[in-house]
């Protein structure tokens, strides 16, 4: 099975259709399920999309070129995924007046790690990732998913542009629109 | 967080967003901007960290999804394998069935003309047969029509001739 695809396979994707499939979702999948969980917030259609990202990307190797890297370019079909999934999501009229969509709630707030903070300490973090939460939770999805890449991912910009096809220039005008919000909720604390 | 609006709020985000020189010139001097960007920094750390917390899973769960993964794999292979063998069933399919749909009007027509031709035709030997009947009646049939005439007890005079002959066939 592995002969055949690698035939019709460019140099890149070669590279990669040698090594085992398996493998590369073992390394990825925990990257790519935390940033479709956190763009989204439903863990079912995060696991979902997840697998599903994973056999676009083993069907679509062919057009892997290998100019960014292949992390980066799962991050742009999970985002592609994430964006078709937001735009039936708001088609869905029947879903969302039944009260069938997904519970909204960012179960992030609950999960600061304590370290050797006081109970204090901890209920102030808290308040101020509930507060970041709840403004990244008002950004379009563009805007989240650069915001999240940049801040949980801790990626680069030109690596965000890759993966969410933008420019570099409308990646940093996503991330200042996205700052003024979360600093604008952190004031009103 | 105060509610005051620090006067030199966009240099902040500047700061965060990309290296600018002027900004981070600015913010390292002026001390309410310094006091802002910790707290906004600190805040985006806790959130980060939080997140990953939140989507990490027991080694279990990874197992399952990769084994999804995989199987979803091999679904999507089979099905491709198996409309490769039935594309060229399908093609042959439809072919014949472009070559039926040419055949059928060739055919068609005569089928149709045939009974139309065949029903003028009964049509018109209906129509000579019954001018036949009523411009006159055969020799053969004139004792026939006699008989009817007499149950009728119609005698017309032309007729008679025919009676008298009748007679002598009698006798």
């Amino acid at each position: 099975m592995e002969n055949a695809l690698t035939s019709t396979l460019g140099t890149a994707a070669q590279k990669i259709a040698a090594e085992d499939f398996d493998g590369i979702v073992r390394r990825h999948q925990r990257r790519v399920h935390r940033f479709l969980l956190m763009l989204l917030r439903d863990p079912e259609e995060a696991d979902n999309l997840t697998q599903e990202c994973f056999l676009r990307a083993y069907q679509n190797l062919s057009s892997f070129r290998g100019e960014s890297s292949l992390e980066t370019w799962l991050l742009r079909i999970a985002a592609n995924l994430a964006r078709d999934h937001a735009r039936n999501r708001k088609a869905s009229f029947w879903k969302r007046l039944l009260g069938l969509d997904g519970d909204e709630d960012d179960g992030a707030v609950e999960h600061l790690p304590s370290g050797q903070a006081s109970p204090e300490q901890i209920l102030l973090a808290r308040e101020d990732v509930r507060a970041v939460c709840e403004a990244a939770g008002q950004l379009s999805q563009q805007q989240r998913a650069v915001f999240l890449l940049r801040f949980v991912e801790e990626m680069e910009l030109n690596e965000i542009a890759t993966a969410l096809d933008l420019q570099v220039g409308s990646v940093k005008t996503h991330l200042f629109r996205a700052l003024q919000g979360v600093r604008s909720k952190l004031r009103n604390l | 967080m105060n509610n005051e609006q620090n006067a030199h709020d966009p240099l902040v985000e500047r700061v965060l967003v990309s290296f600018d020189l002027a900004a981070e010139h600015h913010v390292a001097h002026c001390e309410p901007c310094q006091a802002e960007r910790e707290k906004l920094e600190e805040a985006l750390r806790q959130f980060g960290a939080a997140n990953r917390e939140y989507s990490m899973r027991p080694e279990s769960f990874w197992e399952q999804q990769a084994a999804r993964i995989r199987a979803n794999r091999h679904r999507s292979h089979s099905r491709a394998r198996s409309v490769a063998v039935l594309a060229p069933a399908l093609g042959a399919l439809l072919f014949a069935g472009i070559l039926l749909v040419h055949r059928a009007p060739q055919v068609k027509p005569e089928a149709q003309a045939l009974p139309t031709v065949q029903a003028d035709s009964d049509h018109e030997l209906l129509l000579a047969v019954e001018r036949a009947v009523e411009s006159d009646t055969p020799q053969a049939l004139a004792p026939v029509t006699l008989i009817v005439d007499e149950s009728d007890g119609n005698f017309p005079l032309e007729k008679t001739s025919s009676k008298k002959e009748m007679q002598s066939h009698a006798n």
